[in-house]
C-alpha cells in the first residue's frame, strides 16, 4: 500500500481527472486516495478500461505504458501516479 | 447410473487410445472418431438429431443425424488431441497440421479469431510456421509453444487480464499476430446472434481491434485426409447496420460499445456462414452453448 504524495501536483489532478472519465465511481469531487486500486477491488475499472486509462495518460502524457506497470500488485491511483512522474520528471 | 456407466466406458476406450496417438496419431483419431459415433449411436445423444436441426433447420432427418454423427466424431477426436498433447507434448499434432497457403499470405498486425470449431486445438503447429512473432491469448497453457509463438495467459483475476490485454495491444502496434477464440469467453462479453441464437463474444479481441486499428481474419482447423488443414478466411468486416461509427484510428470510436457489436456481428455473421456451409464443423461445446437461449425468428 503507497503512502500518501508529498503534495499534489497538477499531474496529480490531471491523472485524477483521467480516471474519473473512465471510473463512473469516481465520478464529482470525491477524493481518490493514492493506495485506491483502480480495478475490482477499488474503482472497479475492468481489464480493458485499465488499459483504456493508461492509453488515455499516454496521449495526455507522451508517456510509454509498460507491460511491467500490471504485473505485480493491484495497480493504484499512487502507483500510476508515480510511474508518470518518473516518465515526466514532474 | 446407466449414463454414469456409459460415461465411465466410453471415458476408458478414449484413454486406452493415447498412447498410440504419440506415436499414430493419425490411426488413433480415426478410432476416437468411431468410438464417438458409437457413443452418440448409443446414446441417441452427443449430440441429438433434433438440437442439430434446431441450429440447422433446413437439413433433413437424415441429414441432420448424419451432422450429429460427425460432431461426435469431431469431439471425440478433439478430446483425444488434448489427452495425447497433455501426455506426450505437441510433437504429435505438429506432424498432422497443414498450413494452407492463405495463412503464410497473411501479414500483421492481425487479429487470428479462432471458435470452438473443427479441430481448434490443433492451430498452434500452423501458428509456429507464421514467420512473424504471434502472441497467443489463451485462458490457461496447454504446452509451452516453440517461437514465434508466445502466450499470454488471461485466467486469473482482473489485473492479470488487463496484463495480457496490454501485451496483445503492445504485440499489435509493433507488428504482430495476435490469437484470441472469441466464443465461449469466460468473462462475460458482447452478445450477438448466430443460428438463430444467441451467442456471447470475448469483449476482449473485439476491443483490440477497435483500439489498434488492427483487422480480424478467422483461422480454422480441419481434419481432412488424415490430417489437419489450417486456412485463414477473409478480413471480417463489421455488420453494415453498424457501421455508422467510422472511427477506427486508434481508440477514437465515439461509441465504443457500438463498434464492438458491429464486430461482433460481423464475426457472428461469418461464423454462421461457415457453419452453414460445413455444420459438421460444429463443436460440441459451442453447440451447447447456442442451445442454451431459445431460437429467435431469423
Amino acid at each position: 500500500m503507497t503512502g500518501p504524495m508529498p503534495r499534489k501536483t497538477p499531474l496529480d489532478a490531471a491523472v485524477r481527472d483521467l480516471i474519473r472519465t473512465r471510473a463512473p465511481a469516481a465520478a464529482g469531487d470525491a477524493p481518490l486516495p493514492d493506495d485506491l486500486p483502480l480495478g475490482a477491488s477499488g474503482l472497479g475499472l475492468d481489464s480493458i478500461a485499465v488499459v483504456e486509462l493508461l492509453l488515455d495518460c499516454e496521449r495526455r502524457f507522451g508517456v510509454p505504458r509498460p507491460v511491467e506497470l500490471l504485473d505485480g500488485p493491484p495497480l493504484t491511483v499512487g502507483r500510476l501516479v508515480k510511474h508518470l512522474r518518473a516518465e515526466t520528471g514532474s | 447410473m446407466i449414463r454414469d456407466a456409459g460415461r465411465r466406458l466410453f471415458g476408458a476406450l478414449e484413454s486406452s487410445l493415447v498412447p498410440a496417438a504419440s506415436r499414430f496419431p493419425a490411426d488413433a483419431a480415426t478410432a476416437a472418431g468411431r468410438i464417438g459415433r458409437l457413443r452418440r449411436l448409443l446414446s441417441r445423444r452427443w449430440p441429438t438429431t433434433a438440437e442439430v436441426r434446431d441450429l440447422f433447420p433446413g437439413l433433413s432427418v437424415r441429414a441432420a443425424a448424419r451432422v450429429a454423427s460427425a460432431v461426435a466424431d469431431l469431439e471425440a477426436r478433439n478430446r483425444l488431441l488434448v489427452a495425447c498433447v497433455r501426455r506426450a507434448g505437441p510433437a504429435p499434432i505438429r506432424s498432422l497440421v497443414r498450413s494452407g497457403e492463405g495463412l503464410a499470405a497473411l501479414r500483421p498486425p492481425l487479429l487470428l479469431a479462432t471458435f470452438h470449431a473443427g479441430a481448434w486445438n490443433a492451430l498452434g503447429p500452423a501458428l509456429e510456421r507464421l514467420d512473424r512473432p504471434v502472441l497467443v491469448l489463451r485462458e490457461s497453457l496447454l504446452y509451452a509453444p516453440a517461437p514465434p509463438v508466445e502466450v499470454a495467459v488471461t485466467g486469473g483475476d482482473e489485473q492479470r487480464r488487463a496484463a495480457a490485454f496490454q501485451r496483445a495491444l503492445v504485440a499489435l502496434e509493433r507488428g504482430a499476430f495476435v490469437v484470441a477464440a472469441l466464443d465461449m469467453p469466460a468473462a462475460p462479453g458482447v452478445r450477438t446472434r448466430c443460428l438463430g441464437h444467441s451467442l456471447e463474444l470475448a469483449r476482449g479481441p473485439l476491443a483490440l481491434a477497435r483500439l489498434s486499428g488492427a483487422a480480424m481474419v478467422p483461422v480454422v482447423a480441419r481434419w481432412r485426409r488424415r490430417g489437419i488443414d489450417v486456412t485463414a478466411g477473409p478480413v471480417i468486416a463489421r455488420a453494415s447496420a453498424l457501421r455508422s461509427d467510422s472511427g477506427r484510428e486508434r481508440g477514437q470510436a465515439a461509441d465504443p460499445a457500438g463498434w464492438e457489436a458491429g464486430l461482433a456481428a460481423g464475426v457472428a455473421e461469418w461464423l454462421e456462414a461457415y457453419l452453414l456451409a460445413s455444420p459438421e464443423e460444429l463443436g460440441l461445446g459451442l453447440l451447447r452453448e447456442l442451445l442454451k437461449s431459445p431460437a429467435a425468428g431469423r
